[in-house]
């Protein structure tokens, strides 16, 4: 039975099927949001799974000098990485699928499966703009992934524990910490922006530069793949920040306003700015972000030590 | 000092390299040998007056192969003021040194010149075609008169793959002939070291359509509209700038009314052309809201050129001697509401670009042209206008109803991106203040006057300001019905060379952005090649079967080809 279970767990829900609708689902709130916001009509709700489908049955073509194992790989690995994340969190507002002790630490690597398997995948291809990209992506990986990592350690440190459904629980019976740790707020929101490539940090992705990036050779499947597993990236990182954030996952109703009012957010400040080089990334990501995320540890740890309880 | 000392000036400073030279109004014919012309070129130069503004080339004819003349004629222009050099060459080996050394921004030009009339430059560094196709055919120059289609068939069916000539240790990353940064074809191609430009070349001529040569096949009135498809974006100034100089060589008047109709549409286009220019600009930049506020903002101005003429792009204003369209109140009112909007809106991205942190950070200090380079290097129009330089022919040398109503350049000394922003969101007020007094103070009177069918013989140099800059006619009759030659040089070609020695020290991702700074138009600029293959793979196979048995073997499709073409296509699904 406890069998039976679990593959409903893996593939119908909270994992799998459901994962995968709903990031479509979060796919189209966003791009209708930036549409919005940049006075377009933007796409119809069907449209992110009419993409999906599209690039399914499309041909996919393979180009000549990759790896071909790799290059069919990658995609793969990419999807199921943010996929398998999805089982760690507090998916729909309900307890995590899976958890362990440390399993924070292991979602957070999950998630940067993505950004791995792009920049390997652009190294894979003789495709300049793919070279580019991919040195991009992965530039921009080793500035971001500090201080995210940082922002995220910031909760778990104020519950004394590494497992997320304990951080969780946590949120859920104390202040908001949105309010008591704002700067590892803000350096975990702009984090999970830098992760999914999402403008100004879309420099790895720069179409006015280097056309698609990491993935200007990918298509038909392959592209597919990748772009579902951004998806997933994107609802499993929002889910995460809110339920560490926001007061915590308890419900249903509790996920999609928490997170969807994440997604405003994210999708207003993907509007706003011109896009970053890719030197300016880093250098904000150094010297802000970073500096901000550790301001935000120490004080956590000094007050720890002292004894206050937050 | 007026051009008449100007001129007398020069006469003196060139007269030992001369054979002759003559004084017109605003103009200065200088005559001299190839032997010669360097010298005379070195000398002029040294007195600093104007800049190279273009370069035409003009064959005598088809009466003589081998004998007869080619005549290279150099234009320098300061103001009004025009100082031509004229050089004949033989037909039969046509050779004039490159003035490539002391003035810089003749190289362009003189391969343009090498490619297109066949006059061999010396001293212009070898290099890749950069106008014509690479399977255009040797010894074939399309803008001598007796050029013949049938002698233009490509030497090769593919040409040889752009950017494979690559140095072992070099990365060159390719921008183009198709790629998301540019709207038109054309081809860069950068060496970087990491995310450094150390090297910068750019490939032309891939939307040749053979106007030049067109023209002249064509009566003086129908090469109106065919001035007019030079551009999609400044489509009325390229048609005003010809009338311009036909109505001059024909000795027409036109009509107060008609000329301020003409410049209020020369305003409205340029207020088109620069609100496009600003989301494109912003678009590289990866600021994509900025570029849908202001394409939307565009719509307004599209609108009202259509409400006046019909037309959203190609206006069709122009006739010899006059206008077609008349502005009365109620239209001058719609247009007045819509620049009521339009100014508010202005103000508004004036802000952005001036304020908001994230996109200074691209532009502010980023691809400067310095006031030395940007005169150097003959740059024109906005771009110039960035770097302090004040070329602005409407202030000038005023042409149509400029006089009336005189225009303030608008300056800027910082000689960067955002300079260039701030120029064309400036000059957008200027537009904007102009419009609305040339339709509070319209003269009255006639729409056009009566044009003659044929041009009495001579010629023509017309020169207006297009939104990039100055745009440069030369107009030639043999006393015809058609022209003997319309010579083209627009503004986007004046610009390239400053860009191309701007970009080498930057990062890739300026790179998009700096190109566009100048608002390049390759439309614009390649225009003098007819180009058409034979046989080529883009061919129906059931056209080619229908029509194997023709005797025509050079690819020109009458309409009930292409209609059955059409036809075929569908039938077959789409592919």
């Amino acid at each position: 039975m406890s069998v039976v279970l679990a593959l409903v767990a893996l593939v119908i829900f909270p994992g799998g099927l459901f994962v995968i609708l709903g990031s479509l689902a979060y796919e189209y709130v966003d791009r209708k949001l930036v549409a919005r916001f940049q006075n377009r009509v933007g796409p119809r709700w069907f449209q992110p799974l009419a993409d999906l489908v599209k690039l399914l049955v499309k041909e996919e073509i393979v180009p000549v000098g990759v790896n071909r194992g790799l290059f069919n790989g990658l995609p793969l690995a990419a999807l199921a990485g943010s996929l398998t994340a999805a089982l760690y969190v507090p998916m729909a507002g309900l307890a995590p699928a899976w958890g362990f002790r440390g399993d924070l630490v292991v979602t957070v690597y999950l998630l940067m499966m993505m950004t791995l398997c792009i920049g390997l995948a652009g190294a894979n291809t003789q495709d300049r703009f793919s070279l580019i990209g991919s040195t991009r992506a992965l530039t921009q990986l080793f500035s971001y992934e500090a201080p995210f990592l940082l922002a995220l350690l910031g909760p778990a440190i104020a519950a004394g524990t590494w497992r997320i459904s304990e951080v969780n629980a946590y949120a859920r019976e104390h202040l908001w910490m949105i309010v008591t740790q704002p700067l590892g707020f803000l350096v975990a929101l702009i984090g999970l922006m830098g992760k999914l490539e999402l403008p100004p940090f879309d420099a790895p992705e720069a179409e006015t530069e280097i056309v698609s990036g990491a993935l200007t050779e990918y298509s038909g499947r392959g592209l597919a793949f990748f772009r579902l597993g951004r998806d997933v990236e994107l609802l499993v990182g929002l889910t995460l920040i809110s339920a560490f954030y926001l007061g915590g996952l308890g419900n249903p109703l509790h996920f999609i306003l928490k997170t969807l009012a994440l997604l405003f957010v994210t999708a207003g400040l993907q509007s706003l700015f011109a896009r970053l080089r890719i030197d300016q990334t880093v250098g904000l990501w150094w010297r802000a972000g970073a500096v901000l995320a550790l301001v935000q540890l120490l004080v956590l740890i000094v007050l720890k030590i002292l004894g206050v309880r937050l | 000092m007026s051009a008449e000392a100007d001129f007398l000036r020069i006469q003196e400073s060139v007269g030992p390299w001369v054979s002759g030279s003559r004084i017109a109004e605003n103009r200065l014919d200088i005559d001299t040998t190839a032997e010669r012309l360097l010298p005379a070129v070195t000398a002029f130069n040294k007195l600093s007056w104007g800049y190279l503004s273009a370069i035409t080339g003009l064959d005598s004819g088809i009466a003589a192969p081998s004998d007869g003349h080619i005549e290279v004629l150099y234009h320098f222009c300061k103001g009004p003021s025009v100082a031509t050099f004229r050089v004949k060459v033989p037909r039969g080996d046509p050779s004039v040194p490159s003035i490539g050394g002391p003035v810089p921004s003749a190289v362009l030009f003189e391969r343009e010149l090498a490619e297109t009339m066949g006059v061999r430059v010396a001293g212009l560094p070898d290099g890749k075609r950069q106008f014509l196709s690479d399977d255009w055919p040797e010894n074939v120059y399309p803008l001598r008169k007796d050029f013949t289609l049938e002698s233009a068939a490509p030497t090769q069916e593919d040409a040889p793959a752009v950017g494979s000539g690559e140095a072992p240790g070099t990365f060159i990353i390719p921008i183009g002939p198709q790629h998301p940064a540019l709207k038109e074809p054309g081809h860069f191609e950068l060496t970087v070291d990491g995310e450094n430009v150390t090297h910068a070349s750019i490939r032309l001529g891939y939307v040749h359509r053979g106007i030049e040569k067109a023209a002249e096949d064509r009566l003086w009135v129908h090469n109106i509209y065919l001035m007019e498809r030079i551009c999609g974006i400044c489509s009325h100034i390229h048609a005003t700038a010809y009338v311009l100089g036909v109505e001059s060589l024909a000795g027409v008047q036109v009509p107060p009314r008609a000329q301020a109709v003409r410049t209020i549409f020369c305003e409205m286009e340029r207020i088109h052309s620069h609100l496009l220019w600003l989301g494109v600009a912003a678009h590289e930049a990866g600021f994509d809201t900025l570029f849908m506020y202001s394409w939307r903002d565009r719509e307004t101005i599209m609108d009202l050129l259509e409400g006046l003429s019909g037309n959203r792009v190609n206006y069709s204003v122009n006739l010899l001697g006059g206008v077609k369209y008349d502005i009365d109140g109620k239209a001058a009112d719609s247009v007045r509401r819509g620049l009521d909007f339009l100014e508010r809106r202005t103000k508004n991205y004036l802000r952005i670009v001036t304020t908001d942190e994230s996109f200074l950070r691209r532009t502010r200090g980023v691809g400067a042209i310095t006031f030395d380079q940007a005169s150097l290097l003959g740059t024109v129009g906005p771009t110039a206008r960035a770097s302090g330089v004040s070329r602005d022919l409407r202030a000038e040398a005023p042409y149509l109803a400029y006089r009336e109503f005189p225009v303030r350049p608008v300056l800027d000394t910082r000689c960067d991106l955002e300079a260039r922003f701030v120029v064309r969101i400036n000059e957008l007020f200027e537009c904007y203040r102009l419009v609305r007094e040339m339709l509070d103070r319209m003269p009255a009177g006639e729409l056009a006057a009566p044009a003659p069918r044929k041009v009495p013989e001579g010629e023509v140099i017309s020169r207006v300001e297009a939104p990039r800059g100055e745009l440069f006619y030369y107009i030639r009759s043999s006393g015809g019905v058609k022209p003997d030659r319309v010579k083209v040089r627009t503004p986007s070609l004046c610009n390239w060379a400053a860009v191309l020695s701007v970009v080498v020290g930057h990062k890739l991702a300026d790179v998009p952005m700096i190109l566009v700074g100048i608002d390049p138009c390759f439309s614009c600029n390649d225009r003098s090649i007819t180009l058409r293959r034979r046989g080529s793979a883009r061919r129906a196979k059931g056209a080619d079967s229908r029509r194997a048995g023709s005797a025509d073997s050079l690819e020109s499709w009458s309409w009930e080809d292409l209609r059955a073409y059409g036809i075929s296509y569908y039938a077959r699904g789409g592919t």
